[in-house]
This record gives structure tokens, C-alpha cells and sequence, in this order.
């Protein structure tokens, strides 16, 4: 598994990953979307976050994400997409 | 200026397997220059059903000669997002730099789908846009870097799937 881009986030954030892989392959693509590791993306999202400040890439991250990178897609929550996870309970 | 790349490759691997890949593709041998994948956001819509994630990937940046009086900072932040429809079988993905962008701006979309002659391959359809706001005439010399760099780049980007593939294939062999 990849480190995370801020050192001591590297293992939350592969304890999250771990979570996510066995979700992904053996929830969501046999057609179970319920989700499972929200609590561990919590604390994830929470150390990386604080990284991304300290390392000057919110902003950064917050201008790429303007622009909608599906803008044919069926998704419908695409515009509050940048909100938070939120909306994966 | 603009420049444009298209491709089409498969995996002789399935749909499922390869966007399972696309997940736990770093590391690997081919990407030592991949030093951190964060997930930014991820969320399944709930109507469509569609995953919806954005990574962000820091890559230690290695430059030529003429491009070190450009960049002073060769590490390069790429966004990642992504669409995973398990109804239609469909992932696209998109993926650009964050930094570096006045020297050059490449965009790049991949579109995996079931292949269409045989149902236990995957079609890879790849889209790029390379693109330079750098004057003084080194705008043709940047854009044909870049795409000689993303040419060069895909080819290890498929072979860091490919090795990813048989690790799963082999790891699906022993718990059978």
C-alpha cells in the first residue's frame, strides 16, 4: 500500500486502505454500495487534511477542483462533491 | 499550443480486476517515483450507485537539463479523479498536474471498459492533452517533451498495472 503524502498519516491512512480494498472487491462490485469504513476515512481525512495546510496544498487542491471533471456524468451529487463524505453514509 | 495523444489497449484480465488494479497500483516496481497517494474524497452516489473518488499523488519529479532553470521544485502534485459505474461496467478516470502548470499542463483521461470481443478482457481507451503557456519558442520544444515524457509514462504505467494484475491473479491462484 502507498504511504500517504504526509508522513504520519501513512498509517491511518493504510489501515483505511486495507478497509477500502476488501470493501471494494468484495462489497461494491458484487453490487453491495453500503458503506463500511467511514469511521477510519474519518480519522484519515482528518490527518490529512492538517497536511495539506501545512504544506500549502489546499488551496491548491481546492482551485483543481473547480472545474467539474465529469461534466456528462450521471452522478448526481456532483457539484457537492468537494463538501466532505458526508453523503457515503 | 495544444497537443493531442490517443490510445487503445486491453488487459487480458477482468473488468472487475483492473479497476480493483487501478486502486492498489502504488507501489509498485515500475513507479518509484510515486512517493505518496492520498484519497481526498470518496463517495458513492446514491442514486446512480457510481463511486466517485479524488486522489491527490505527489511524484518526485526528474527533469532535463533545460527545465531545471524553469522549475526549482521538481515534485509534482497530480489529481486523480475518478467514476466507477458497476452497472455499466464503466471507470474513467481523469488525471492532471497541480504544480508546474505555465511550463506544461498534461491532462489525461482513461476509460476502462468490459472488452467488446471478449467479456473476460478489459479495453483501455486513453486520452491525453498536453499543453504549454510557455514564449520565447520553447512552448514546441516543452509539448514535444511532454509527450515523448507521457508516451514514456504510460508505457510504465501499464506495466505497473500489468505487474499489479498477475499479483492478483496469482494470489486468487493459491486461495482457489
Amino acid at each position: 500500500m502507498s504511504s500517504s503524502i504526509g508522513e504520519k498519516c501513512t498509517q491511518i491512512k493504510q489501515e483505511y486502505d486495507g478497509c477500502f480494498n476488501s470493501w471494494y472487491s468484495e462489497k461494491f462490485l458484487k453490487g453491495d454500495a453500503t458503506p463500511k469504513c467511514d469511521d477510519l476515512f474519518f480519522k484519515y481525512k482528518e490527518c490529512l487534511l492538517k497536511t495539506l495546510e501545512e504544506k500549502k496544498l489546499d488551496t491548491l487542491l481546492a482551485d483543481a477542483r473547480k472545474d467539474n471533471p465529469f461534466p456528462n456524468s450521471a452522478s448526481s451529487s456532483a457539484s457537492s462533491a468537494g463538501s466532505s463524505s458526508e453523503s457515503s453514509k | 499550443m495544444v497537443k493531442f495523444y490517443q490510445h487503445t489497449s486491453s488487459f487480458e484480465h477482468a473488468w472487475d480486476n483492473v479497476t480493483y488494479a487501478f486502486w492498489l497500483r502504488y507501489p509498485n516496481p515500475f513507479a518509484s517515483h510515486v512517493v505518496g497517494c492520498d484519497v481526498v474524497d470518496r463517495q458513492v452516489d446514491p442514486v446512480t450507485g457510481v463511486l466517485r473518488t479524488t486522489r491527490l499523488i505527489l511524484k518526485q519529479g526528474v527533469l532535463p537539463r533545460w527545465g531545471r532553470g524553469l522549475i526549482k521544485n521538481p515534485d509534482a502534485y497530480i489529481i486523480e479523479e475518478s467514476e466507477v459505474d458497476p452497472r455499466t461496467q464503466t471507470m474513467v478516470t481523469r488525471t492532471k498536474n497541480l504544480n508546474h502548470v505555465r511550463v506544461m499542463q498534461v491532462e489525461e483521461t482513461q476509460t476502462f471498459t468490459v472488452h467488446p470481443e471478449n467479456p473476460k478482457w478489459t479495453q483501455v481507451k486513453t486520452e491525453a492533452r498536453i499543453i504549454s503557456e510557455l514564449k520565447w519558442g520553447l512552448t514546441g520544444r516543452v509539448e514535444a517533451f511532454g509527450i515523448n515524457k507521457f508516451m514514456d509514462n504510460s508505457v510504465k504505467a501499464r506495466k505497473g498495472m500489468a505487474h499489479i494484475l498477475e499479483r492478483l491473479r496469482q494470489n486468487a491462484a493459491l486461495a482457489a
